[in-house]
This record gives structure tokens, C-alpha cells and sequence, in this order.
């Protein structure tokens, strides 16, 4: 075998290694995805705080002093907005608690005569069938609302989340540079100022479209509160938090959001004018936020292509829940420049 | 002990140790004048590297993405006419190549090979503009000395036309 063919064979098993590397990483991250999420909940925390500590850094503050002062602050402000809002957030909740069993009653209802429907025109579906189903389906409901096994299961999840994330924030904000420099120390020379470059875009792309999708999101959140709550829809509180939430999921949220509260007024009132009330804010929301608030907080965010983002978003769903739909969009740009770049620098410049 | 003395051991205590890499910074042109806190956040972004005799940093047309400083050891730059490599330069301890990288990833102009076990201090792009976001005042300080030495180069290499276009008029 020629020399030539021998590298070019060679070069082909490092480019499968590299390969099933990745993979094999991927695959143990999904493994241990339900010991993650207090992990990920902490970078998507870090992502967006860097850049105030950064900024605080450049001042000339203390790196570590500019970490301490912002999570005190943070805990601050998030005290202050505790108190501010819960207690309203809290009687809405309460309210809709109550109502809750009245709400399940009319949906029951409304589907029953659905099935009705449905069974007296389609003859093929055996009678009593879908009826069964939806029974079985709400008793779940029900008994999961009250379950004392899952909420201990909540609550301790709940703790442990709150004394790992602040831990993992406060490190990942004072040595994320150190680590990250650490980590790329292990890349043999060969493929160094590749992969320099390859950290440096996926670190860009992530962090770029996580405090995009968050500023935008509270953005959001807050107009639609002050929206409903001017415009006297019931639970203007609780579904504009609603709103905002939803909004971090590009596409899906949104429409998520629109049917939730469409759904809740005529569960609840069935008024019209509450409905068209909320649709109106909606649709102002949304252009304020097509027009003026997405443009300002995502300009420097990813570009993909729409129907790609939802086919990413609902495998990230399908995968890791709300967590994964949140990740799913960086997450597949990151994958997208790793093979760009990797092709650019190793094999494209011959550098492999 | 003089109060000076004194002063200085504590500020050195609060400063922390300078280390190997502080040294060797003070010594290139473009962090010429800079601070001892200044060098501290360029140490941040230098990642050292070894490499083993016959080992190439970079290749010549690869895109470059920064600059390495020689903190032990040598560099042989190499550059190929007619599809023969000619050595052009030979670089030691204290020297440093590729700075021109840190502004544009126009291809490297020469391949740099280690003649012997060698360690270098690289800095990089990618690095070197998150410092400039983070701290522009430091960035412009090093911006400033990087585009004084472009500029050098671009009179140097004028002069050199210039002296040429007047020998050919001659003849």
C-alpha cells in the first residue's frame, strides 16, 4: 500500500474516532440526563449573567467580589419580585386551584359530547371505547395532582437544585474562563487552534441565543401582565407569566400560549369579551415582539430555518422535556458549526 | 526592613505570584508599556503549548488564528518556492510569529516546524476579542501597538518598492 493511501485510510479511522467520541459523549449525557438538569438550569443562569460580569471586570472589579455582588443582587431582586408579585400570582393560583375540579367537570363535559358525536357518525369505533379512555386519562390527572410521593419527590428535587445550582453559578462564573482553558490544554497540538475556534463558536452560539430567548421572554411576560391586567381579563397574573414562560420556546410557545388562555376563559367564564380582550393583547404582544423586542434581543442570535427549529424543538421535547426544548435550538447550531468547522480546518485546509 | 520593601511584599502578596508567563509578555512589543494588571488579564488568554522537535505548529496556507511567543526552545520558519521549502528564518527564545493572524485569518504565509522540544505562549483571535469586549481600553492599547508594527511593515515594504522602481529607472 502506498504511503498516500495509507494516510488517507488513517485519516478516515481518526474522522470515525472523533465521531463515535462524540457520539459515546452524547449518549452518556442522555443516560444521565435526570441527574443534568440543575447543571443545565446553571449554564443557562451563567450564559446569561457572564457578560454583567464581565462588564463589572472590565471596570476593574474583582472578578470574585463582581460574582458575590451579582447573586446577592440577583437574590435580591428576585425577593423584591417575590414580594411584589407573588402574593397576586399566589390568589390567582389559588383561585384557579379551586376551580380546578369546575374546569375538569366542563372539559369532561364538552369531550363527552365530542365522543358522543364521534361515536354515533363513525361507526367502526366500538361504543364506550374513547369514553373508557378519557375516564382512565382524567382519573390519572386527578390522583397525579394530589400525589404525596411525587410531590416529596418535587420538593426534594427542589432542594437539591437550590444548593447545587448557586454552587455551580458561582464557580462557573468565576473560573468558566480558567476551566474552559483547562479543558482545550487536553487537544494535541494538531488540531489546537481548531478546536479553539470550534469552543469559541458553540460558546458564542449558545450563550448569544439562551440571553436572547431570556431577555425577550421577560420582555414578554411583563407586557402581557401589564396588557391583561389593563384590559381586565381574569388571571391577568398568572397567564402573562403564562406568556412569558411559553416564549422561550421559539414557535411552539407562543401558539401554546395563545390556546392555554384561549382554553382557560372558556373554561372559566366563556366570556367573549374577555376572549377577544385576550386575543387582542395577544396579537399586540406579538407584533411588539415580531417588530421591535425580538430584533433588539436576538440580533446577534442564530439563524436557522423555521421548519428546522420546530423539528428541533419537539425532538429536544421528546428527549429532555421543557429543559431539552429550551436547548434544542442552540444545541443543533452547535452541532451544525461543529461539522463546519471541523470540515473548514481539517479537511478542507488539509490540516487533519 | 524599609517601608518600601515592606510595601512591596504586601502588594506582591496581594497581587499574587507573577509566574513564568508574565516575564515573557513584558518582553514583546505589543504589550510593550502595559501594566502588571493588564499582563494578568492577557495571562488569561495564553494557552501554553509543546511541542517535540520536527513537530509543525502551522502549515503554510492554513488560516491562522493567532500568534506564538518562543518561551523555550526554536522555531523554524519555512516557506515553499517552486515546491521546495526554503528555510527563511530561525526564531529562539523571547522572539514570536503570526501576530499579524490576530487580525485577519488570511492564510499563514510560512510553516513553522520546532527544531527542538519547544515551548510557546500562543494567543488567539477568538481570545484576544472577547478581552477587547470585556476591557476596551486594554484592547485598544494592544490594537494601537499591533497597527504601529502593520504600519512599520507597510513603510518598510514601501520603501523597499520604491528603492527598486528608482534602480530600475537608473537602468
Amino acid at each position: 500500500m502506498e504511503k498516500n493511501e495509507f494516510q488517507k485510510l488513517w485519516k478516515t479511522f481518526e474522522i470515525i474516532a472523533i465521531g463515535c467520541v462524540l457520539f459515546g459523549i452524547l449518549l452518556v449525557l442522555y443516560l444521565i440526563r435526570e441527574l443534568l438538569t440543575p447543571f443545565i438550569i446553571a449554564f443557562v443562569i451563567v450564559f446569561f449573567l457572564n457578560p454583567i460580569v464581565d462588564y463589572m471586570e472590565g471596570e476593574g472589579i474583582n472578578r470574585t467580589l463582581a460574582v458575590v455582588m451579582l447573586i446577592i443582587l440577583g437574590v435580591f431582586v428576585l425577593l423584591i419580585l417575590w414580594k411584589l408579585i407573588w402574593p397576586t400570582l399566589q390568589g390567582e393560583v389559588n383561585n384557579f386551584k379551586d376551580n380546578a375540579p369546575v374546569y375538569i367537570d366542563r372539559i369532561q363535559a364538552g369531550l363527552n359530547r365530542t365522543i358522543d358525536l364521534l361515536e354515533k357518525n363513525i361507526s367502526i369505533i366500538p361504543k364506550g371505547t374513547l369514553e373508557k379512555a378519557l375516564q382512565q386519562k382524567i382519573n390519572g390527572f386527578s390522583s397525579g395532582m394530589g400525589d404525596v410521593g411525587s410531590l416529596i419527590k418535587i420538593v426534594k428535587g427542589l432542594m437539591t437544585a437550590l444548593i447545587i445550582i448557586p454552587f455551580v453559578v458561582f464557580f462557573l462564573l468565576k473560573d468558566g474562563r480558567k476551566i474552559k482553558k483547562m479543558l482545550i490544554a487536553y487537544v494535541p497540538n494538531k488540531y489546537f487552534e481548531t478546536f479553539l475556534v470550534l469552543f469559541h463558536k458553540i460558546d458564542q452560539q449558545i450563550s448569544n441565543y439562551i440571553r436572547g430567548q431570556l431577555i425577550d421572554s421577560f420582555i414578554v411576560g411583563l407586557l402581557a401582565i401589564i396588557g391583561l391586567y389593563l384590559s381586565g381579563v381574569k388571571y391577568s397574573f398568572f397567564m402573562g407569566a403564562v406568556l412569558g414562560i411559553v416564549n422561550i420556546i421559539p414557535f411552539i410557545g407562543p401558539l401554546t400560549g395563545l390556546v392555554f388562555g384561549i382554553l382557560l376563559i372558556l373554561i372559566d367564564t366563556g366570556s367573549t369579551v374577555h376572549l377577544i380582550k385576550f386575543i387582542g393583547v395577544y396579537f399586540c404582544i406579538r407584533m411588539l415582539d415580531d417588530i421591535i423586542v425580538s430584533p433588539l434581543a436576538l440580533s446577534r442570535s442564530v439563524h436557522v430555518h423555521t421548519l428546522m427549529v420546530i423539528i428541533v424543538i419537539m425532538l429536544g421535547g421528546f428527549l429532555h422535556g421543557i429543559l431539552g426544548m429550551l436547548l434544542a435550538v442552540p444545541l443543533y447550531c452547535s452541532i451544525k458549526v461543529t461539522f463546519q468547522t471541523l470540515y473548514k480546518g481539517l479537511i478542507e485546509y488539509g490540516n487533519w | 526592613m524599609s517601608k518600601k520593601r515592606i510595601s512591596n511584599v504586601i502588594l506582591q502578596k496581594i497581587r499574587g505570584k507573577e509566574g513564568d508567563i508574565l516575564p515573557v509578555l513584558r518582553t514583546i512589543p505589543i504589550f510593550e508599556g502595559l501594566g502588571f494588571n493588564d499582563l494578568k488579564k492577557i495571562e488569561l488568554i495564553v494557552h501554553e503549548r509543546t511541542f517535540m522537535p520536527d513537530e509543525v505548529v502551522f502549515y503554510e496556507r492554513q488560516p491562522g488564528i493567532g500568534m506564538y511567543i518562543i518561551k523555550r526552545g526554536l522555531i523554524k520558519l519555512t516557506k515553499t518556492i517552486n515546491e521546495e521549502k526554503a528555510k527563511i528564518a530561525e526564531l529562539g527564545e523571547g522572539e514570536f510569529f503570526g501576530e499579524m493572524s490576530l487580525l485577519e485569518d488570511y492564510p499563514r504565509s510560512a510553516q513553522a516546524t520546532a527544531v527542538m522540544k519547544t515551548e510557546v505562549l500562543g494567543i488567539f483571535r477568538p481570545d484576544l476579542f472577547d478581552l477587547i469586549e470585556r476591557n476596551p481600553k486594554l484592547g485598544s492599547k494592544i490594537l494601537m501597538k499591533l497597527s504601529q508594527r502593520l504600519a512599520n511593515r507597510l513603510r518598510k515594504t514601501t520603501e523597499m518598492k520604491l528603492k527598486e522602481v528608482v534602480k530600475n529607472g537608473k537602468k
